[in-house]
């Protein structure tokens, strides 16, 4: 009986020793070495659209530096997944993420490393790199990512049904109207919605607010300088006017749906961004379409296209010093690499002297030669306020003033936690 | 000697229970008194996110939605799967092979289930409706924001249904036939005979049926996500929902902690409330 209960009391134990190091082994087991005396090193990126592209990349990279292994992880809502990882303190050692308010806040953390003076950034644009900083904001001294492709946010349009009903690409607001209009009267969709997905609501509202809002919004906000009720009138009655040319189930309809019928022909307008193509001639190869920036003022020179940093490369804060970490960001923005990434991904780059020569994209080109360029205002807004839900909310209720009254109160409710 | 050998064999059990399950619980209560951002330094705030909590609509809406959607659902559940439970207990053919079929929904995964009924409601019945001409229902239900939350009922339950039904049958299945046959010498009809002999002896599955449930019901997350996201607007936000939202996506974690935590009490209460008052009306045969 005695041996019994040792027994079991060993087995006891055993069983809590072994879950002991198993979760010693999540935490403290050394991932950097990997089979064979080989360094692995994950690459986390949060576009699901880029997999093909990156593992390309990654398998020219491995074959160059064969003491080298990156393992891939493109997880789905990759926002939530690191934020939850870094819960745990289980950062990937290379990140390959987008440059909005999550970067700004992480970077604040200090859980990235600093890149300012390396070589690294010598051929990268600098508004790119401003635009970086803006996010990360002025208490936090450094460059924290590497900015790498980046995106429009536009006007999509067929040519072919635009040529049918003999309009041209519209250059102030009240031209862009009067197309939607002739669109209309044709018996047409002049766009296609796909609001049941919260953040396609956002195309149009970040064109439209980042021409009509006042410089450094944000900033005036948060000092209580100004409010969304101030300043954002213009903005809710612009999204309004739009959302009267829609279809007739404009929050019935979701973004994968949505590049479906834009593909198909279902309107001849479709708001989003140049990541949206790729995923359109998917599903129509032969569709000609064009782009253009979204002509929210009535003076042409004052229309600046939306761009921001859709993909940045930045490394976790210990790998500072990390000969191959260093050697994957170099590799990548090598001007052959870069070239591969934007045009396989209908991308801009943010590397000098690497241009999107695609002939679809005529419409905008002028912007990124000659700097017209604005970033995405949303970007900059609290991550805790979840304005794509409110804007949704906005446009099903149609109430310009209740809806401003609860954006300024949701933001500084998410600034006072 | 014996009674102590039962004992340790508890230990592995409860180690796994407290490492996993009552220590983070237990991390989230104290992180609920702090300022945590889910990473980085943190200060002691005391009670300041319990009293942001009670003054946030955004929960309070939250709250309204997932009640709402948790009540409707229990009845709901409660009243198929006892009717399809009955059926299935009564003397049919295929009777296996019919129990097998409607306990499928339940293996499902409910994300994927969500994705299946969400092509139903965006394609296949606006489609149908257009084609039969009836106008209500030729936009999708999901994206308006009075009826999105009937969708997720209609998914929520059908998918329930299959594991209830299983309680409902094991229940079902011990009681007497020999009960059956002597209200039927008095002269019971079949309405009788189930108001005052089957539901008062399946009392105790009802119980656990309602509670199991409910609980359930009120922690709603998968459906949602495949479904709506929460939308539109917040109309579909349950409190799960908002506290991974917020807390893993909005960083505020230490706030989301204490909105879990209000919850969490919320919870046990009316779990204790249900149980009370269901286990007053079973009966012992």
């Amino acid at each position: 009986m005695k041996l019994k209960v040792k027994r079991f009391f060993t087995g006891a134990l055993t069983s809590i020793l072994s879950i002991g190091l198993l979760v010693g082994c999540a935490d403290g087991g050394d991932k950097n070495e990997g089979a064979g005396g080989k360094t692995e090193l994950e690459l986390f990126s949060n576009k699901s659209e880029s997999i093909d592209t990156l593992k390309k990349l990654i398998s020219k990279f491995e074959e160059q530096n064969p003491d080298v292994k990156i393992k891939l992880n493109a997880p789905p809502e990759a926002e939530t997944v690191l934020k939850t990882r870094l819960t745990k303190n289980d950062l990937p050692e290379l990140l390959a993420i987008g440059g909005n308010a999550t970067y700004g806040e992480l970077a604040r953390a200090g859980v990235f490393a600093n890149f300012e003076g390396t070589e690294m950034l010598n051929n990268i644009q600098p508004a790119y790199v401003e635009m970086l900083n803006r996010l990360v904001g002025p208490e936090k001294e450094g460059v924290f990512g590497v900015p790498y492709a980046t995106n429009a946010n536009a006007v999509i349009y067929n040519k072919d049904m635009f040529e049918e009903l003999g309009v041209t690409v519209p250059t102030t607001w009240d031209e862009f109207i009067s197309v939607l209009d002739k669109i209309q009267a044709s018996g047409q969709t002049p766009i296609y919605f796909t609001l049941k997905d919260a953040w396609t609501a956002l195309i149009p509202w970040n064109s439209v607010a980042a021409n009509v809002q006042p410089e450094n919004f944000a900033q005036k906000k948060n000092n209580a300088e100004t409010t969304f009720k101030e300043s954002y009138p213009e903005v809710a009655d612009k999204m309004l006017q739009l959302l009267n040319y829609g279809h007739k189930d404009n929050f019935g309809v979701g973004y994968g749906d949505g590049n479906t019928a834009f593909a198909k022909g279902g309107s001849a307008i479709y708001l989003q961004g140049n990541w949206a193509i790729p995923e359109i001639k998917k599903a129509n190869p032969d569709i000609n379409l064009g782009v253009f920036p979204m002509p929210v003022t009535n003076t042409p020179d004052n229309n600046n296209l939306v761009s921001g940093v859709d993909v940045l490369l930045t490394m976790r804060e210990d790998m500072q010093d990390n000969e191959q970490a260093r050697k994957f960001i170099e590799f990548m923005i090598n001007e052959e690499n870069a070239t591969q990434y934007t045009s396989e991904q209908k991308a801009f780059s943010a590397v000098q002297g690497v241009f999107q020569e695609e002939p679809e994209f005529e419409g905008i080109r002028k912007n990124f030669e000659e700097g017209r360029l604005t970033s995405f205002p949303d970007h900059y807004y609290p991550a805790g306020m979840g304005a794509e839900n409110l804007i949704q909310d906005f446009l099903l209720k149609k109430d310009a003033g209740k809806f401003l009254d609860k954006m300024d109160q949701e933001w500084n409710k998410a600034i006072n936690r | 000697m014996k009674s102590r050998a039962y004992l340790l064999m508890t230990i592995p059990a409860i180690a796994l229970f407290f490492i996993f399950h009552t220590y983070p619980a237990l991390q989230g209560i104290f992180y609920s008194f702090t300022n945590w951002r889910g990473y980085g330094d943190f200060d002691y705030v005391g009670f300041k996110n319990y009293i942001n909590v009670l003054r946030d609509d955004r929960a309070l809406s939250a709250y309204l939605f997932t009640f709402k959607f948790a009540i409707v659902s229990t009845i709901l559940v409660n009243v198929f799967s006892l009717t399809v439970a009955i059926g299935l207990n009564s003397k049919i053919k295929f009777r296996k092979t019919l129990r097998a079929i409607y306990f499928l929904p339940n293996i499902l995964s409910i994300v994927i289930v969500g994705f299946i009924f969400n092509f139903i409601f965006t394609h296949f019945i606006p489609n149908f409706a257009e084609d039969l001409g009836i106008n209500a229902l030729t936009q999708n239900i999901l994206g308006n924001p009075d009826l999105a939350w009937v969708g997720v009922v209609i998914v929520a339950v059908w998918q329930a249904v299959a594991f209830n039904t299983i309680l409902y049958l094991a229940g079902l299945i011990t009681i007497s036939d020999d009960l059956y046959e002597a209200a039927s010498i008095d002269g019971a009809g079949i309405w009788h005979k189930f108001w005052r002999i089957t539901f008062p002896l399946i009392a105790p599955f009802f119980t656990i049926n309602m509670v199991l449930a409910m609980k359930n019901f009120l922690m709603v997350f998968d459906h949602i996500v495949a479904l709506t996201g929460g939308g539109p607007g917040q109309s579909t936000e349950s409190i799960s929902l908002l506290i991974y939202r917020g807390g893993f996506q909005g960083g505020e974690f230490a706030y989301q902690s204490a909105n879990a935590v209000v919850y969490f009490i919320v919870i046990v209460a009316i779990s204790v409330f249900q149980i009370r008052v269901l286990q007053r009306r079973e009966v012992e045969m």
